[in-house]
């Protein structure tokens, strides 16, 4: 069953802290994290199936897959001093991959492969404790062409289906977004006020208009991570957000999200 | 008003230097060899003259022209400059 449904930003300066970012906001950002932590735990989440986008870490252009599952027994990865190893639920992970086929999505899967820091970010601050295992579901988001907003969402119903059909507490987390621009000349300009209207339409409850989003919006906007988002929604469907925290940053929209299932 | 979308589809003659760049951000070996001997390192790699000139540079916008991703420009440049100048960093 799916017990609960969250968003988290990934950005790596909430990790390690360079001189340039401002300590109180990152703070603000982490004690958002830490709700979301204590609700996992009152939730008594048995797994948490957690949708990223590949930062071509694991995928590079030697093949890139569009939605791919984790389906080995653990996963790792290393992010400059943070080398961290996580348990997968396999028999999660399986039924997810066979089932989403099933459903006529043609999933990739590798039993093998390291874990980006998009997934590891928001682990590292909301893992439950005792630590539980995890789902890795990786969305292209960065080598174009990616899925659509619509395809993502359309995955993200089949997988919600999936899920509430399973006999284990399930929590279903995004992690990225919102507006930022990476290697471009847009880094430090990200655009702040879009997020915000993303987030009332979210708050109203209109999850929905976030699968109708074209990607050249989503790139134009900062925002191709949005399609994590996208997979979640698909999967709760239009209910209202409870926006636990918008941190806009000199160069990143950092949001926490919780949706009610 | 650039119409170019941010991220554009990786043009297949820059597969080498993405490769590179993917290597310097991800490859700690890879990057210790380029700190210490880059035209080495990028011959490992194959890149051709014009693609090692712009990354010897650091010359981000020779780099996209040439079709570089943009996140691994950043990326790879970012754990350079970590290794070259360490700058202070607070560990949650």
């Amino acid at each position: 069953m799916l017990v609960g449904a969250f968003a988290c930003a990934h950005t790596p300066q909430l990790l390690a802290r360079p001189s340039t970012e401002d300590r109180e906001l990152v703070l603000r950002v982490h004690a958002a994290f830490a709700r979301v932590k204590r609700r996992l735990e009152t939730l008594r989440a048995d797994a948490i199936a957690i949708v990223a986008g590949d930062h071509v870490e694991a995928f590079f252009l030697d093949g890139v897959p569009a939605l791919a599952v984790y389906v080995g027994t653990e996963c790792a990865g290393t992010f400059g001093r943070y080398r961290y190893r996580f348990a997968i639920h396999e028999p999660l992970a399986r039924a997810i991959v066979e089932q989403g086929v099933e459903r006529g999505f043609d999933l990739f899967y590798t039993q093998h492969a390291p874990l980006d820091y998009a997934f590891y970010v928001p682990l590292h601050f909301t893992m439950p404790e005792p630590a539980v295992p995890i789902l890795p579901l990786h969305v292209n988001v960065y080598l174009p062409p990616q899925p659509t907003p619509r395809r993502c969402y359309e995955w993200g119903r089949a997988l919600g289906e999936i899920l509430r059909a399973r006999p284990e507490r399930i929590a279903l987390m995004a992690s990225g977004g919102m507006s930022h621009f990476p290697g471009t000349d847009r880094y430090a300009s990200p655009e702040f006020e879009y997020d915000r209207r993303v987030l009332e339409s979210l708050k109203a409850g209109r999850g929905r208009e976030l699968a109708a989003i074209t990607g050249e919006e989503l790139d134009k906007m900062g925002n191709i991570e949005l399609r994590t988002w996208a997979t979640v929604l698909g999967a709760v469907g239009d209910v209202k957000a409870d926006v636990y925290c918008y941190e806009p940053s000199w160069h990143h929209g950092n949001a926490v999200v919780e949706w009610p299932v | 008003m650039d119409e170019q979308p941010h991220y554009r589809f990786p043009p297949a003659s820059a597969y080498r230097l993405n490769r590179c760049l993917f290597a310097l951000k991800s490859d700690d070996a890879f990057r210790a060899r380029f700190l210490q001997d880059a035209r080495g390192a990028m011959s490992e790699l194959e890149l051709d003259a014009e693609d090692a000139a712009a990354l010897l540079r650091g010359d981000r916008d020779a780099l996209l022209a040439l079709g570089a991703h943009p996140y691994l420009v950043f990326m790879a440049d970012l754990r350079l400059r970590m290794e070259r100048e360490p700058v202070s960093f607070e560990f949650f």
